[in-house]
């Protein structure tokens, strides 16, 4: 029986010359599933994926698991890995232009992945590719097969590199970003694309970004990241409408407003802290507005709540789940 | 020198035309492409004028003409009434302390190998607005003002984070006192806890010290926040211009509609929103009649071949749509 697990991390940690940026990291993903990875800059968002597809620099220690059906790639030999990476999971990356190779055709490029994942050749793979030009949008395929990166423009390259993506037919797409470096009304159009190729192909998709809106766009669940933890894990509604963790809680109020009044913004003080020197306890207290004296001592477990989500604060914001059941139950006998 | 009257425009742009020349391949034809096309805007003293629209769309550029340094090809910028004197003559250098720019990317705007009291010193040692003995305390006031630590004085920029070299940028253009400050896309690289701080700071600042914004951005959120009024740009052009409270509350125009429904709400589900199709088109292949005809889910015959002019269509709110009929007549969705 194939278990409904896709990827599982477990532990994932990460260092460079020593320096830990990832603690731990337990992550799994079922199968077609989306799930969105939010956080400031520095946060690990993108370390945790690029670790997990051996796509961090030599420097870096790698340690945990990650496993993809079942089958532990960690520390694998290179064979392992590169019948996952590409073709299982597929990553897109923020700035498209700088991911494609400017000196070699587009249609080249993306047959290049058909090749190697599908062994496909001659004629059937640049069928395939044509189709996989037009899956993604691109008007007018067939013309512009042999057209260079520079020739397309941002929008059409990021859907370029999705295609590309697509090209192995993976089990979960990782996209890093993917929208921050578009216009907003091509990052509508792509965030679409994602939605809509998602339905088409039932593949799981990681949507890392520090855009909660498009997030909850894309995404069923969501992890909210800080200095290599997650912090707060849920559905998005339970994220979204009642948010537990102070820097959750920070992320959505720091979001300027495109109705109601015109209010200050309420940033979260300070900036995210230097791996190096992560302040001792939980490593959001400094900025915390709630941090008692027990935050900066101990630090909390990322541990299950009643309402199903996980949550690492010894003083939540919001209502706890069985308050607000309790509330609701309340206006119900109010009413009746 | 007469005080200027308290109604006069402290910058006022008329018919601004940029044109590029480009070429296709190294012995190509040049064609010229009109990067702005016949801009009018006006800025108060003290007010914040937000240009939101899409890359390609002239922003930049006509960002860089108010402060003069591209000169249009057509029309004129007058600042506090007097025409804008020409690129690189001692007028221009001696205005360029009351007009500051402040650029996306802190990192490519600061110099790496200067420290940050270096750099913020830098536009009183050009413009000899403090003596040499005095100028520490002056920067160490410019470092708290936009939130820095006095301490951080002999920080390089790479030892600082994004939203602190964004920091030392917005000093440096306060040095000098300007009475106009043009933002281009100033908190865009930052992350949203911090691009609230900052946005914070520069309305703080430009409360206290009164200074005329313009607040280029591609982030309608961003620019709500902090514009009085917002000019639409599409292609070169300005499409609506509002105040900033109407705009995005009631768009007439149906790109300005298309924009703001393109802002992802959180929890709201992409379902029923205007998502444009296309791309914005090439400056230097402009469709014909509006520009905007070609993604309009509105467009009508008369839209392919007429251009549209912009009118008043309410009180204070201009547009550029010949769908929009008269005063106060907003499309039909």
């Amino acid at each position: 029986m194939i278990s409904d697990n896709l990827v599982e991390l477990h532990g994932l940690t990460v260092a460079f010359d020593g320096v830990k940026v990832l603690h731990g990291i337990d992550l799994t993903v079922r199968r077609g599933e989306a799930i969105g990875l939010v956080g400031e800059s520095g946060c690990g968002k993108s370390v945790t994926w690029l670790a997990a597809l051996g796509l961090l620099p030599g420097k870096a220690t790698v340690a945990g698991s990650v496993r993809v059906d079942g089958q532990e790639i960690l520390g694998g030999p290179r064979t392992v890995l590169e019948s996952v990476r590409g073709k299982r999971i597929a990553m897109i990356f923020q700035d498209p232009s700088s991911s494609l190779n400017p000196v070699i055709c587009i249609g080249r490029q993306i047959t290049e992945a058909l090749v190697i994942h599908r062994a496909l050749t001659g004629k059937a793979a640049k069928a395939e590719a044509l189709r996989l030009m037009d899956m993604v949008g691109i008007p007018d395929a067939r013309r512009r097969f042999d057209l260079f990166p520079h020739e397309f423009s941002g929008g059409q390259c990021q859907r370029l590199m999705i295609a590309m993506a697509l090209a192995g037919e993976p089990d979960l797409l990782v996209a890093d970003e993917p929208t921050t470096a578009l216009d907003a009304t091509i990052q509508a159009q792509i965030l679409d694309l994602l939605i809509e190729l998602r339905k088409e192909t039932g593949m799981a998709t990681i949507f890392i970004s520090h855009d909660l809106g498009a997030v909850s766009q894309v995404c069923e669940r969501a992890c909210v990241m800080y200095a290599g933890r997650i912090v707060e894990q849920g559905t998005i509604a339970a994220l979204f409408d009642n948010p537990r963790h102070p820097y959750t809680r920070g992320l959505f109020d720091a979001i300027p407003r495109l109705d109601g009044p015109r209010e200050r913004l309420i940033p979260i003080p300070g900036t995210v802290p230097h791996p190096r020197d992560l302040p001792e306890g939980c490593a959001f207290s400094p900025r915390c507005s709630h941090a008692a004296a027990d935050c900066r001592s101990g630090r909390p477990n990322l541990s299950a709540m009643d309402d199903g989500r996980l949550l690492s604060c010894f003083h939540p914001v919001g209502h706890p789940a069985g308050l607000m059941q309790a509330a609701e139950s309340r206006i119900q006998e109010a009413v009746s | 020198m007469i005080a200027p009257s308290a109604n006069a425009a402290l910058i006022e742009a008329k018919d601004l035309v940029r044109t590029y020349e480009v070429r296709q391949g190294m012995f190509g034809k040049a064609t010229p492409v009109r990067a702005v096309d016949g801009i009018n805007l006006t800025v108060m003293p003290g007010e914040t004028l937000g240009v939101v629209g899409e890359s390609g769309s002239g922003k930049s550029t006509l960002g860089r003409m108010l402060l003069g340094i591209d000169s249009p090809q057509e029309g004129e910028t007058f600042f506090d009434g007097k025409p804008m004197p020409k690129l690189g003559t001692p007028e221009w250098r001696a205005l360029r302390a009351r007009m500051q720019l402040v650029y996306q990317d802190p990192l490519a705007a600061l110099d790496r190998r200067l420290t940050v009291a270096e750099q913020i010193g830098e536009p009183l040692a050009i413009h000899k607005l403090v003596p040499k003995e005095h100028r520490a305390i002056r920067v160490a006031e410019l470092m708290v003002s936009v939130g820095l630590r006095p301490d951080q004085a002999d920080r390089y920029p790479h030892e600082l984070s994004g939203g602190q070299r964004q920091r030392v940028v917005i000093a440096r253009a306060l040095a000098s006192r300007p009475k106009l400050l043009v933002c281009d896309e100033p908190v865009s690289a930052l992350d949203v806890s911090i691009q609230a701080q900052v946005v914070n700071m520069l309305r703080d600042l430009q409360e206290k010290n009164g200074i005329a914004m313009v607040f280029i951005s591609h982030d309608l959120k961003v620019v709500r926040n902090m514009a009085d009024r917002v000019a639409v740009m599409y292609l070169g052009r300005i499409v609506e211009e509002a105040s900033s409270d109407v705009i995005f509350a009631a768009p007439l125009h149906p790109y300005t509609k298309a924009l703001v429904s393109s802002v992802p709400v959180p929890g709201k589900p992409l379902k029923g929103r205007t998502i444009l199709q296309g791309e914005p088109p090439n400056p230097a292949n402009r469709p014909s009649g509006c520009a905007f005809h070609p993604r309009c889910p509105l467009a009508t015959d008369i839209c392919r071949t007429s251009v549209p002019h912009l009118r008043q269509v309410a009180d204070g709110r201009t547009a550029a749509c010949h769908l929009l009929a008269g005063a106060d007549q907003p499309v039909a969705a």
